[in-house]
């Protein structure tokens, strides 16, 4: 099963090719371009690089969010049209699950942390199975105080938790201060989602035939628009 | 020859629209999803509720443009999409698609600037344009006078300074509560009233350039409503008729200084305020006893649209000007 996973859910443009459980080819970009450039032109890359055309795949696999409102929607806006011309279909994955993957095979609670900003994470917490991580609790969006709460009320006896993900950078001295040696932290290069984490869980997913509906797939915002919040609390 | 069939792409504001255009000329198919009825509890577009729904939208609609031309998806010679200017996150949801889809079909990528594609939309409809020509491009987020060489060569007689002329529609039409989008509410209530009641400017009229400037004329309506409102005077479909006529004097005397000065025998007329029947009318009445023809498009092509970005694209087509699998989206214009 060769699937084209992609991710830009954070200021990282990822896309990777997994056959079954085998990583071809990833592509993480942290750099300042915009994805609206650096997207398609690393898909075309990374295809071509693996001598596939779009015909020879048998899935995408995408993150839909929680994370940047703008990147989740180049993603799936560029995922949508090649699904679409293609005839392929496509496996959604949370951006918390695929960041969480990174902390695969530990004991730890782990938590996935992005940043939502407003003094606020997107946030979910995890244990590890050998199937790949399980969520504890819906994703939520929260402050560190609350992240840090959950933290707690979650971690088992003798547990400590992990935190990766680019909310932990931004409140990382906090983190440190609350959780002290309670907490780990994960190295560079598993602190943020990975496209080829995405291809690896989604594999799994279109095995079971967990496909979306490419005509009403929308991004998990978990957040409503700043317009219609207004709305809702009858300031419009 | 062999046709040329191109998909076009439009999402730059609060319409996801898609179409086929054959030879820059025939419509095969032309879907708008309008969320006007979304915003206007709003009170106006807001851009990350238009770029949610343009991400849910798009496929459905492009989809349904490929069934409405009776078109496999590989029978397409070119995508054509809209990347400026307008609102930043709902172009690139537009932008996004219509590179997935060519790169995935492997066809050419075409850029088209929206405004370009309002100009065009006069081609898909008129065969007998005399070139040069001058062009009034009226929108909600432009107000610009064009004199053109062709379709593609032109040069920027004047612009607004500050608000466009479908922008003074809208504030004012929220202002004096007739509700949103203003265009067409202030255009109802003015059929009901009468201009001339009061006097309202008629901003650089006087001048002998092609600036606008809109922002004068709003303030003076929102003080004549107040003045009006304490005298118990307040007729709001005069007061409407009389912005109107304002407004739509401005554009049309300036257009055809421009005619004369630069003796051209054709108008075009672009953009979502170019659908205002009073606007429509008086640049016939004015032209009538010159010899210019005034063309303008109907009114489901001046409103935002795929067809003219599909148009459009077929003219970049031609002349292999394909866009880069990098290219971006820009809010403001970078040229025209």
């Amino acid at each position: 099963m060769l699937i084209l996973a992609v991710d830009s859910s954070t200021p990282v443009a990822g896309a990777a090719l997994v056959e079954d459980h085998r990583v071809l080819i990833e592509s993480f970009i942290n750099y300042k371009k915009t994805h609206s450039e650096t997207l398609l032109p690393t898909i075309d890359r990374i295809m071509k690089e693996c001598d596939c055309s779009p015909a020879d795949l048998d899935a995408l696999a995408l993150t839909v969010g929680p994370g940047s409102f703008t990147g989740l929607r180049i993603g799936m806006a560029t995922v949508k049209g090649i699904a679409m011309a293609a005839h392929k279909p496509i496996v959604a994955l949370s951006t918390l699950d695929t960041l969480a993957a990174n902390a695969a095979g530990s004991d730890d609670l782990v938590g996935a942390l992005l940043d939502a900003r407003k003094n606020e994470l997107y946030y979910g917490f995890y244990s590890m199975r050998e199937q790949g991580p399980e969520a504890l609790q819906e994703a939520m969006v929260g402050t560190p105080q609350a992240v840090v709460s959950q933290a707690r009320e979650l971690m088992a006896q003798g547990q400590r938790v992990i935190l990766l993900g680019d909310g932990y950078y931004r409140y990382g001295a906090y983190f440190q201060q609350e959780l002290q040696e309670q907490l780990k932290v994960m190295p560079g290069h598993l602190m943020l989602p990975r496209a080829a984490a995405a291809g690896i869980l989604a594999v799994d997913k279109a095995g079971q035939g967990e496909f979306e509906d490419l005509y009403r797939l929308g991004p998990v915002y978990i957040r409503l628009s700043e317009a219609e919040y207004r709305l809702k609390k009858g300031e419009i | 020859m062999k046709d040329i069939l191109i998909l076009g792409i439009e999402t730059s504001c609060d319409e996801t629209a898609a179409s086929v255009v054959k030879n820059g000329r025939h419509i095969l198919s032309n879907v708008i999803n309008s969320q006007v009825q979304i915003h206007a509890q709003f009170g106006g577009v807001v851009p990350e509720v238009a770029s949610r729904q343009h991400i849910e939208n798009i496929a459905l609609v492009v989809d349904q443009a490929f069934a409405d031309a009776g078109l496999e998806y590989q029978d397409i010679d070119a995508v054509a999409v809209t990347n400026e200017p307008g609102l930043v996150g709902a172009l690139l949801v537009g932008l996004s698609f219509a590179k997935g889809l060519a790169w995935s079909l492997q066809r050419p990528l075409l850029a088209v600037n929206h405004l370009h594609g309002h100009i065009y939309a006069n081609m898909l409809e008129h065969e007998d344009i005399k070139f040069p020509a001058v062009c009034l491009v009226v929108s909600g987020g432009h107000t610009s006078l064009l004199l053109m060489q062709d379709i593609n060569h032109y040069q920027v007689l004047g612009a607004t300074r500050d608000d466009a002329a479908g922008e003074a529609f809208d504030k004012v039409a929220r202002f004096l509560g007739l509700g949103y989008p203003g265009g067409p509410a202030i255009q109802k209530a003015a059929q009901e009233g009468q201009a001339g009641k009061m006097k309202l400017p008629r901003v650089f009229l006087d001048r002998q350039d092609y600036e606008f400037s809109f922002s004068g004329l709003k303030t003076a309506t929102m003080n004549m409503k107040k003045k009006l409102e304490k005298a118990g005077e307040l007729q709001v479909c005069d007061l409407a008729a009389e912005f109107q006529q304002a407004l739509i004097e401005v554009l049309v005397e300036k257009s055809l200084q421009a005619a004369s000065r630069y003796g051209v025998e054709s108008i075009l007329m672009a953009g979502g305020v170019a659908a205002n029947q009073e606007l429509r009318s008086l640049m016939e009445q004015r032209t009538e006893s010159r010899k210019i023809k005034v063309f303008c498009p109907s009114l489901s092509l001046c409103t935002d649209n795929a067809a003219m970005i599909a148009g459009m694209g077929y003219q970049q087509f031609i002349r292999n000007c394909y866009a880069s699998l990098r290219l971006n989206a820009y809010p403001s214009l970078s040229s025209l």
